[in-house]
C-alpha cells in the first residue's frame, strides 16, 4: 500500500463540516443475545455519546461482535431495546436503521467500481443523481481515494480496499459508524497507520458516533473515547480510555487493557484525603492511589511496566526489591523480568544505566504513587 | 515431485497415456474418423468424405438439432429460475425445514431418467392434464431431469458467498428486493451461467426419459442418432454426435468465455 | 410482556418470507412427485382401485425381471471397482506426477461429464465391435475366419463403457482432495527416505478415502440408473432395470409391469443416493 496517499493532508484539504454526520448516541437497554439455550451476550445496559468513539475489545467469544451485530439488526436481541438517538430500532430492519458499517474483510462489491460501491447506499436509498455525484465525491476524497473512483476492488491493496469500504458507510451521512475488527486483516504497519487515519477521520468528522468492535488493545487506546471491555458476554468494565487505564478497576482489565504487574498488598491504612492509601507487601510498605479500601483488606497493587525505574528520584518514592531473571532487548525498548517475592514484575524501561546488572543480582526498582492502583483481589481471575 | 526418479516418472506418464489414450482419446478420435469416412471395413477407413454431414444436414438432422437446442434452452432457463428461486428462498426457512426441502429438491438427480419418463406419461395423459403427446411433456421431463443440477449449483454457489456482501448492503439501507438484484444475483452470476451450461449440456444428451415421452415431430438430437444407429446408419448416426459433441462444446466454452470476461478474471 | 410481544412482532414479518418456497416447491410436487406418486399407485392397485400383490409377485419371480436385477447390480458394481480404479491412477498421476500439460488434460477429462454417454458406446462399435477396427486387424494379421473378440455385446462391454463415462466423477473430487493434501508432509516424508509407494499409503490415500467413498457412492448410483449406453449397445442379453422399464411401457405397453419394476429401481436408486448423501456430508464436515 501507498503510504503517500495516505497523509493527513487529504484530510484536511476537505471541508469537514460537509461530511459531518449527524450524530446520535447509541443505547442499549437491558440487551440480552441467546442462541437456543446459549447466551451469547447478557443484558447490557450500555449509552454511546453523540460523537463518541466508544471502543469494544475483549477476547474472542466474548460477546463484542454480537453487541455490534445487535445495533446493526443482523442479531435480535432476546429482550431489551436498542435505540439510537430518539428512535427505537429494535424492531426495525437493518436497511431502516440508517446506520454504515466496515466489516474485517471489507465486503466490496466486486463487480462495481470504488465510485459505485460508494454510491451503492445512496442508490439504494433513492437520492437523487446530483447529491450521489457530490457525496461519492466527498467521501472519496476523506479518505484519499479520489484518483481510484474508476477502479475495481480487485485492482486496490488491503488499505485502500478498506479506506473505500469506509468510504462508502460515510456516503449515506450515518447516525452511527459501525466498524467490526476493520484493521485485522491488514498487516501490522499499514494497521498501525490506519488506526492514525481513523483518529484524523473522526477529528473531521466530530459529531460522528463511532462503535468500535477490536480485540487489539492499542486501536482501542489510540482511538476511543471510551472502552467497554467484554468477557464471557457482559461487560467487564467500561469507562473513559485514559481513566480504564491508568486505574482498571479490576484485574481482567488491567491485564487486557495493556500490560500490568499485580503484587499482592494488605491495606495498613485507608484511602486518605489526598486519595493515597498505604499498603503493605511483605515488610515493605507501599503508598498508593487507591478508592475506598479499607485498613486490612487484602488488595493487589497495579503497576505498569513503563511506570517502573530503576533509579530513584523525588516522584518514585515506593521502592521493592527483586531478583533480575531475564533481560530481553528490543531497540527502542527494553524489557527487564524480576522476581519480586515469587511475584513476576516487568519492567519496560526506555533508559536504562550504562552498567547494566548481571540476571540473579538483586535490583531495587522505584516508582511513584500516582502511578499504581489497587484493585480487589478477588474480582476476576 | 512424488516419485524423482526420471524412469519412475516416465513409466506412469506412459501408463497415464495408455489409459488416457484407450478410454478416453480413441472413442472421440474414432468418432470423429467415422463421421468423415466412406466406407470402413479393415483396419482404418477406406477413404474421408463429407457425404455424412451433408446428408444428415439435408435429412432431418436440422429439425434434430432445432428441437434439441430449443428444448435445452427452454428447460435450461425454467430450471434456473426455479433451482435460483428455490435456494434463495430456502435460505428464509428454518433449519429442519431447510435441510429437508433442500433434500427433496436434490431427488429428481437421483431417479433413473426412464422412471421420470414413465411418471409423466402415467400422470399426463388424462385429461384435465393431458400433455402427452405435445412437445411440453419433452419439456417438462427435461427440466425436472436438471432441476436438480441448477438447484445444487446455485446452493453451492449461495453458501460460498460471504454474508457480509448482503449485510453490509442492507446496513447502508438497501431493501431485500433491490439487494437481491444488485447484490446477490450478480455475485452469484457466474454459479448461474455455470449452472445454466451444465443443465444446457445434459439436457442436450438426454436419452432416457425422452425417449419414454417424445412426439413425432420432435425428435432431439440422441433420439434421432439412436434410431439411425439403430437401422444401421452408423456412418450418419457418428456424424451427427460430432454435431452434438460441437454444439455442446461450443455453448459450454462459450458461456465460460462470458463469465471470464464478467468476472474480469 | 411487552418482551414477549416485541419479539413475536417482526417474526410475523419474517415468516412471510418463507411463503416464497411455494412457488418452486409445488411446481417439483406437480411435475416430479405427483407422477412418481402416480408410477407407486399404479404399481400397487390395479385398475379398479385394489392392491394386486399377486401381480408384484409374479413380476418378482420372473425371469426377465431378476435377469435384469442381477444384470443392474454386476454391472454397475463391476464398473464403480473400475471407475474408482481407473480414477485413481489418473488422479495420483495427475496431482503428484503433473506433466507439462496435465491441467488441461484434467480439464478435457471433465468435460467427458458434459457429453451424452451413448458417445462411448457408438465409438466402441467402432473400435471393438464385430467389423471393429479390433477385429478387423487381428482377422487380418492372423487371416482369422471370425472377428476374435465379442465381448462388446456381453456385460463386459457395457461396463467398459461406463467405466469411461463414469470414471470423471471419481476423478474430480479426488483431485479436488489431492490439492488439499499438504505438500510439505510427502516432501518431508521423501526427505526422511520413505518410498512413493509407502507415501501414497500412508500420507495420500487417507486424505483421499471420504472422495473415493462420495464419488463411488454417486458411481453406484449414476451407473444403476444408465439407460443410452446399454440401449446403444443392443445386446439381447444385458437388460438392465431401466431398459427393462423403457421395454415394458414403450414396446409392450405393459404399464403396470413397468410401474412396478420402475418403483423397484427407483427405492434402489433412492438408497443409493441416501448413501451418496451420506458420504459426501461426511466428505464436508
Amino acid at each position: 500500500m501507498s503510504a503517500a496517499a495516505f497523509t493527513g493532508a487529504s484530510v484536511m484539504d476537505i471541508d469537514a463540516a460537509k461530511i459531518r454526520g449527524v450524530g446520535s448516541n447509541v443505547h442499549f437497554d437491558k440487551v440480552s443475545v441467546a442462541y437456543g439455550a446459549h447466551v451469547v451476550l447478557h443484558p447490557l445496559t450500555l449509552d454511546i455519546a453523540p460523537g463518541e468513539i466508544l471502543a469494544m475489545i475483549g477476547p474472542s467469544g466474548s460477546g463484542k461482535t454480537t453487541a455490534l451485530r445487535a445495533v446493526a439488526g443482523f442479531v435480535r436481541p432476546a429482550s431489551g431495546r436498542i435505540r439510537i438517538g430518539a428512535t427505537d430500532v429494535t424492531d426495525l430492519p437493518p436497511y431502516e436503521r440508517g446506520l454504515g458499517m466496515v466489516v474485517q474483510n471489507y465486503a466490496l462489491f466486486p463487480h462495481m467500481r470504488v465510485e459505485d460501491n460508494v454510491a451503492f447506499g445512496l442508490r439504494a436509498q433513492g437520492a437523487d443523481k446530483a447529491l450521489i455525484g457530490e457525496r461519492v465525491k466527498d467521501a472519496l476524497a476523506t479518505v484519499g481515494m479520489a484518483t481510484f473512483a474508476r477502479r475495481y476492488p480487485r485492482e486496490l491493496s488491503g488499505g485502500q480496499q478498506q479506506r473505500v469500504a469506509i468510504a462508502r458507510a460515510l456516503a449515506v451521512r450515518p447516525r452511527v459508524l459501525l466498524l467490526d475488527e476493520p484493521l485485522s486483516a491488514l498487516d501490522a504497519q499499514i494497521r498501525r497507520n490506519m488506526v492514525e487515519e481513523i483518529a484524523r477521520l473522526h477529528r473531521s468528522l466530530p459529531g460522528l458516533t463511532i462503535l468500535y468492535v477490536t480485540h487489539d488493545q492499542t486501536e482501542a487506546l489510540t482511538l476511543a473515547d471510551k472502552i467497554a471491555i467484554m468477557r464471557d458476554g457482559r461487560v467487564c468494565s467500561h469507562g473513559p480510555t485514559t481513566e480504564l487505564y491508568r486505574r482498571p478497576p479490576n484485574r481482567f482489565t488491567a491485564e487486557f487493557l495493556g500490560r500490568a504487574n499485580l503484587l499482592p498488598v494488605t491495606i495498613a491504612e485507608g484511602v486518605g484525603s489526598k486519595g493515597f492509601a498505604t499498603a503493605r507487601h511483605g515488610d515493605v510498605i507501599l503508598t498508593s492511589a487507591g478508592r475506598d479500601e479499607k485498613a486490612g483488606d487484602k488488595s493487589l497493587l497495579c503497576i505498569r511496566p513503563q511506570h517502573l525505574s530503576l533509579t530513584a528520584d523525588s516522584e518514585h518514592t515506593n521502592r521493592i526489591v527483586g531478583t533480575l531473571r531475564e533481560v530481553h532487548w528490543q531497540g527502542e525498548l527494553t524489557h527487564l523480568v524480576l522476581d519480586v517475592d515469587g511475584t513476576p514484575v516487568r519492567v519496560s524501561a526506555t533508559k536504562l544505566p550504562m552498567a547494566l546488572p548481571e540476571p540473579g543480582v538483586k535490583v531495587p526498582l522505584y516508582f511513584a504513587p500516582a502511578d499504581t492502583s489497587l484493585l480487589p483481589e478477588d474480582a476476576g481471575v | 515431485m512424488l516419485v524423482w526418479s526420471r524412469s519412475g516418472r516416465l513409466v506412469l506418464w506412459l501408463l497415464f497415456a495408455l489409459i488416457f489414450g484407450v478410454l478416453f482419446l480413441a472413442p472421440l478420435a474414432v468418432i470423429l474418423l467415422s463421421s468423415l469416412s466412406d466406407q470402413w471395413n479393415g483396419v482404418l477407413p477406406n477413404g474421408l468424405t463429407t457425404e455424412h454431414y451433408t446428408d444428415v444436414i439435408r435429412g432431418s438432422a436440422w429439425n434434430s438439432v432445432k428441437a434439441s437446442l430449443i428444448t435445452g434452452f427452454l428447460a435450461s432457463a425454467l430450471a434456473l429460475v426455479s433451482g435460483t428461486w428455490a435456494a434463495l428462498s430456502l435460505r428464509l426457512q428454518g433449519h429442519a425445514l431447510k435441510r429437508l426441502l433442500g433434500l427433496l429438491f436434490f431427488i429428481p438427480s437421483a431417479v433413473p431418467s426412464v422412471s421420470v419418463g414413465l411418471g409423466l406419461l402415467v400422470a399426463f395423459s388424462h385429461p384435465p392434464l393431458l400433455l402427452n403427446g405435445t412437445v411440453a411433456i419433452v419439456m417438462i421431463a427435461h427440466f425436472v431431469l436438471i432441476s436438480a443440477f441448477t438447484f445444487g449449483n446455485v446452493s453451492a454457489g449461495l453458501a460460498r458467498l460471504s454474508p457480509d456482501f448482503e449485510q453490509v448492503a442492507s446496513s447502508l439501507g438497501a431493501r431485500p428486493a433491490y439487494r437481491l438484484w444488485h447484490v446477490t444475483l450478480p455475485l452469484l452470476a457466474p454459479y448461474l451461467v455455470a449452472a445454466f451450461g451444465l443443465s444446457f449440456a445434459l439436457s442436450m444428451g438426454e436419452l432416457g426419459a425422452t425417449v419414454m415421452v417424445y412426439p413425432p415431430g420432435w425428435v432431439t438430437l440422441p433420439v434421432s442418432i439412436f434410431s439411425l444407429t439403430d437401422r444401421g446408419d452408423i456412418f450418419a448416426g457418428a456424424a451427427l454426435t460430432m454435431i452434438l459433441v460441437a454444439a455442446t462444446l461450443v455453448l459450454l466454452l462459450g458461456l465460460e468465455r462470458v463469465t471470464a470476461r464478467a468476472t474480469g478474471s | 410482556m411487552s418482551d414477549a410481544i416485541a419479539i413475536r412482532a417482526p417474526m410475523a414479518k419474517v415468516s412471510l418470507g418463507k411463503f416464497w418456497i411455494v412457488p418452486p416447491a409445488a411446481l417439483l410436487a406437480l411435475l416430479f412427485f405427483y407422477p412418481l406418486a402416480l408410477i407407486a399407485r399404479q404399481a400397487f392397485l390395479d385398475d379398479s382401485g385394489v392392491a394386486n400383490a399377486a401381480e408384484i409377485i409374479r413380476v418378482l419371480h420372473s425371469r426377465f425381471f431378476l435377469n435384469a436385477l442381477i444384470n443392474t447390480v454386476t454391472i454397475s458394481v463391476s464398473a464403480t471397482a473400475g471407475c474408482l480404479i481407473v480414477g485413481l491412477v489418473l488422479a495420483l498421476i495427475l496431482a503428484f506426477v503433473p506433466f507439462p500439460g496435465s491441467g488441461f488434460i484434467a480439464r478435457l477429462i471433465d468435460t467427458f461429464m458434459a457429453l451424452p454417454t451413448f458417445l462411448v458406446t457408438l465409438a466402441f462399435t467402432f473400435l471393438y465391435g464385430s467389423a471393429g477396427m479390433l477385429n478387423a486387424g487381428l482377422m487380418e494379421t492372423f487371416s482369422l475366419p471370425l472377428p476374435p473378440v465379442d465381448f462388446l455385446y456381453s456385460t463386459w462391454g457395457v461396463v467398459l463403457a461406463e467405466v469411461t463415462v463414469y470414471t470423471p466423477f471419481i476423478l474430480r473430487p479426488l483431485l479436488a482432495a489431492f490439492s488439499l493434501v499438504d505438500r510439505g508432509q510427502i516432501e518431508a516424508a521423501s526427505v526422511l527416505g520413505a518410498r512413493p509407494f509407502r507415501i501414497v499409503r500412508q500420507v495420500i490415500l487417507p486424505a483421499a478415502i471420504p472422495a473415493l467413498i462420495a464419488g463411488g457412492s454417486l458411481c453406484l448410483l449414476l451407473t444403476v440408473n444408465e439407460f443410452g449406453i446399454v440401449l446403444f449397445i443392443g445386446a439381447k442379453g444385458v437388460i438392465t432395470l431401466p431398459l427393462l422399464i423403457y421395454g415394458k411401457a414403450i414396446q409392450e405397453s405393459a404399464y403396470q409391469i413397468a410401474c412396478i419394476i420402475a418403483v423397484i429401481n427407483i427405492a434402489l436408486s433412492l438408497g443409493l443416493f441416501g448413501l451418496y448423501r451420506f458420504a459426501a456430508g461426511r466428505l464436508g464436515a
